[in-house]
């Protein structure tokens, strides 16, 4: 080969390749999805624009929002708290199991086969039964209330974030890990040198956005009668008080926005 | 000898990389390996520390080997003092080893030690990613040495490095050889190699092609192991 050579014309670049057959037939099966999709869940334009005359009263009676501040704002701004409060706490107490779980779950610091299937099965487990169960199932144990909301939260989110910490430690540069290896260092010493310092800041994002998504779920966890303030909107959508709903939504909104900023805040900070 | 290999072979999905290696390395010995792209000088350091499984032959180090990298492989948010105390992770009692906190006295003055041979005692508390990429692969020597290892292997460790710093880290392993050590690294650099090397094995598909005193390596010696028409020899 050589680089030196006469001016003149390059070669004609090779022709253009058409999308293969196996992407057609990707394309033909999700389409076909869509239309059974479509029709399955009774989708209709025609009924959404016919059905109006409902959304406007709707609209109507919960404009514009009661902010008395004795009987509205003031139990809304309190029962907020408490849904802050089950968020945080919900998010926190799951850290340790998470973590556990998470190292014995991935592939780059797990002990042996029977251990990481273990911790796998019960990772799915946790995840895929959602936290409106797990938040029934705890009131039946220890009653209506706030309680029970952190403790569905808890076991949730371990399943949630401990595969998201396993998968973040499993994508961690293999660098010094190798490393730890040729020193002669155990999996649990290569864990606590090599991966768990890696990736600590992808570990803290991941828990920031944990706690937004938390802070959510407690919001539907009061529909159920985990408390806070989606007891209130629940209450206030049965008595037909849709404007005091209104102000319960906003307040929802605001603390929404604030708990979202502040961990966009600490996740730059955070930033490798 | 510190290291003996003895017919070391090794292959890939039935591609061979190794094909028979031989080589010794003595006590304070400072050999350069040279050789292409895909001539097997990594995979050899790779199965002397056991980070590859050879298909077939016989390795033996006489104490501890250590390995430094071409990425270095430190972990950057740790300080350069931790990095290197890490090097002593095999032998503490576990309960010690959990986290930098709990390392012993006598461990972080033994590193303090490792780093001063490699002129880094003033960088001892910075995290190891706010040192110059020279001075990162200095640490990782001197996590090596905190291993207390008889035989350094090194892969490229001066590829990514500007040439002062390469010629810095290159100079510092002959001077770690001068001590006692076994010194084994891989250089893309011959000058490099001829000026500080006691030694200079070549490799040339997977085979040791060269092998003589630094001083005795000529330009053609060097040319035969890169030559790009190699390719269009068969293969057996």
């Amino acid at each position: 080969m050589t680089l030196i050579r006469e001016p003149g014309p390059a070669p004609a670049p090779p022709g253009r390749r058409l999308p293969s057959a196996t992407v057609w037939l990707t394309l033909a099966v999700l389409a076909a999805a869509h239309v059974l999709a479509w029709q399955g869940t009774g989708f209709s334009l025609t009924a959404l624009a016919q059905g109006w005359r409902g959304m406007a009263s709707f609209l109507g009676d919960a404009l514009p929002p009661d902010f008395d501040w004795e009987t509205v704002l003031q139990p809304s701004l309190k029962a907020a708290a408490v849904t802050l409060y089950i968020g945080l706490l919900g998010t926190t107490l799951s850290i340790p199991f998470a973590l556990v779980l998470a190292v014995l779950a991935a592939r780059v610091t797990a002990y042996g086969t029977t251990s990481y299937q273990a911790a796998r099965s019960l990772l799915s487990f946790l995840r895929s039964v959602p936290d409106v169960v797990f938040a029934l199932i705890f009131v039946t144990a220890v009653g209506l209330g706030p309680f029970a909301g952190v403790l569905a939260l808890v076991v949730h989110n371990t399943g949630v974030m401990g595969k998201l910490w396993a998968e973040a430690m499993e994508e961690s540069d293999p660098g010094p890990r190798e490393a730890m290896r040729v020193l002669g260092a155990s999996r649990l010493q290569t864990a606590l040198h090599a991966v768990l310092p890696t990736v600590l800041p992808q570990l803290v994002g991941l828990l920031l956005y944990r706690f937004d998504v938390n802070v959510r779920a407690s919001l539907v966890l009061g529909l159920v009668g985990a408390g806070g303030i989606g007891f209130l909107i629940n209450q206030s959508i049965k008595l037909f008080r849709f404007d005091q709903m209104a102000t319960h939504i906003l307040v929802v909104l605001v603390l929404v926005i604030a708990v979202d900023q502040l961990s966009a805040l600490i996740r730059r900070r955070i930033a490798p | 000898m510190t290291l003996r290999v003895r017919g070391l072979r090794k292959e890939f999905g039935g591609r061979t990389v190794l094909d028979g290696l031989d080589l010794d390395v003595a006590p304070g010995e400072f050999t350069a390996v040279l050789g292409a792209n895909g001539s097997g000088k990594s995979t050899a350091l790779r199965c002397v520390v056991g980070l590859e499984t050879p298909t077939a032959g016989e390795i033996e180090v006489d104490g501890r080997a250590a390995m430094v990298f071409q990425k270095i492989h430190l972990v950057g948010r740790r300080s350069a003092l931790d990095n290197v105390c890490a090097g002593a992770l095999a032998r503490l009692p576990l309960r010690r080893s959990l986290s930098p906190l709990l390392f012993p006295r006598t461990l972080r003055e033994e590193a303090m030690a490792c780093l001063d041979r490699v002129g880094l005692a003033d960088r001892a508390a910075e995290p190891a990613s706010r040192l110059s990429g020279g001075q990162q692969q200095r640490v990782a020597i001197a996590r090596a040495l905190c291993q207390r290892s008889t035989l350094l292997l090194a892969d490229e460790p001066v590829s990514a490095l500007d040439p002062k710093a390469a010629e810095q880290v290159v100079a510092l392993l002959a001077a770690l050889a001068l001590d006692g050590l076994a010194v084994v690294a891989v250089l893309h650099q011959p000058s490099l190699a001829r000026h500080h090397a006691g030694r200079i094995v070549g490799l040339l598909d997977g085979r040791l092609d060269l092998d003589a005193p630094a001083s005795a390596v000529t330009d053609h010696d060097v040319d035969r192991l890169y030559a790009p028409d190699r390719a269009a020899v068969p293969a057996e």
